[in-house]
């Protein structure tokens, strides 16, 4: 129960933190133009994608054109449409006014939206230098802190021992909130590499924190590969699917997603 | 109650930029807008909901990615049929938007290339050819219905193409 309460308890801290970094508390501008830009900003962010918000973003940027919020805002629904070309000219604009603020999110758009797993190392990375030893916040979904998503590039890239090591010493830090999906990434990764015990370890791990379809999926496979029955936990992967329990994202797909007929296939 | 009070005080600098808008706005009503272009658009797709009207994004709604009939994954194994590549070893991506109807049919279709550094260029004619043909004979799209209502709405394929071929379809 304890463990439950914690788990929520973190989950309600990052949706918190998700809100808190759309709007922006106008009080600390201490130029006027700059003050009147943020307060556009805030009104202009709701209406997002409509020629009335972009335009309003290109005046406030005229009043306060180092206020890097409005680049940034500028920029999603050019990302979200598909538009990367654009999107890349406006959050440049912005990683370059304030990198601090910026790099970990345009790092973890260029993975989620582009799979540009060099470019998204590249931005974390360079996050890292700045805060060498602390905390990098979360991916844009909330899903991931900054190091696993890190970690999971490395992993696309091949580099699966590096990956693991990330996602380890990330996981024994005692202030680190455990995401939705770490313990599953973790183990997938052991099981690329035929360490199915340290696989296994990881599913049982992520299933009582929270299950889903492809972390049984898993299970199941680990069972076929060690010549166990395997179908019951099939059974059960197939039933979670379909009662919608699955890696779910609203614009792209995860990491590691396993899809329906993959598992019929097992 | 702040922000509804700046918002009133703000509703003429939008007015004037709606009225602007009419004239000079470099925006469409909505970003990514695509409107009929006769020159390159079939003239028999029909979007279901009449001019003017709004489309959704793929995203809006209980969405959880692509919708299609197979999932994602019917798209990248029709994908994996085809003998789709480059003749050279290049790099980069094609994005091609368009409009899914409420009938599931697919149509508007828009195209960006870019390189690895997200810079607008130009892959090789037979390439981006194959690829939209491939993208426009897709016919699994799931109609997307929105409090009941049947919408048109737009999606986008981004292909990401590592030495000639496709590694990877997003979203």
């Amino acid at each position: 129960m304890e463990k439950f309460q914690k788990y929520y308890l973190s989950l309600l801290v990052l949706v918190i933190y998700s809100n808190l970094q759309a709007q922006v508390n106008c009080n600390t501008m201490q130029d006027d133009n700059c003050k009147k830009a943020c307060e556009i900003y805030n009104i202009a962010s709701e209406l997002q994608g409509t020629a009335k918000s972009q335009e309003a973003f290109d005046y406030a940027i005229k009043l306060c054109p180092t206020f890097s919020n409005l680049y940034k805002e500028k920029s999603v629904p050019y990302l979200k449409n598909g538009d990367f070309v654009t999107w890349k000219v406006l959050i440049d604009k912005a990683v370059g006014l304030d990198p601090k603020m910026n790099l970990g999110y345009r790092g973890w758009c260029k993975y989620q939206f582009l799979r540009d797993y060099k470019g998204a190392i590249q931005d974390i990375e360079a996050l890292e230098k700045i805060y060498p030893t602390g905390y990098l916040g979360y991916s844009a979904n909330g899903d991931y802190e900054l190091h696993i998503a890190k970690a999971i590039c490395y992993s696309a890239l091949g580099q699966k021992e590096k990956a693991i090591s990330i996602i380890e010493n990330q996981l024994a830090k005692k202030d680190h909130n455990i995401g939705f999906y770490d313990y599953y990434q973790l183990g997938v990764t052991y099981f690329e590499l035929g360490k199915y015990d340290k696989a296994l370890e990881n599913f049982e791990k992520q299933s009582k924190q929270n299950d889903f379809a492809e972390n049984i999926y898993y299970r199941s496979k680990v069972s076929k590969v060690r010549n166990k029955d395997y179908l019951d936990l099939k059974k059960l992967a197939l039933k979670s699917y379909d009662e919608g329990k699955t890696m779910k994202d609203s614009y792209t797909h995860h990491y590691n997603k396993v899809y329906r007929a993959q598992i019929e296939e097992l | 109650m702040k922000n509804i009070l700046l918002l009133i005080l703000l509703i003429p600098l939008f007015t004037n930029c709606q009225t602007e808008r009419k004239v000079v706005s470099k925006y469409p009503a909505h970003v990514g807008n695509v409107e009929f272009d006769e020159k390159i658009d079939d003239p028999n797709f029909k979007r279901c909901l009449p001019d003017g009207s709004y489309a959704y994004q793929y995203y809006n709604g209980d969405s959880s990615g692509i919708e299609y009939k197979g999932e994602k994954l019917e798209i990248i194994r029709t994908l994996e049929k085809e003998n789709i590549q480059s003749s050279r070893d290049i790099n980069g991506y094609i994005t091609f938007r368009f409009i899914v109807n409420c009938e599931g049919k697919s149509g508007l279709f828009r195209v960006q290339q870019m390189d690895e550094q997200y810079k607008e260029k130009y892959f090789e004619k037979k390439l981006l050819e194959q690829l939209l043909s491939f993208t426009k004979n897709l016919n699994g799209w799931i109609p997307k219905e929105i409090q009941g209502r049947k919408v048109d709405y737009y999606q986008y394929l981004t292909y990401k193409i590592e030495d000639g071929k496709v590694s990877e379809i997003l979203p």
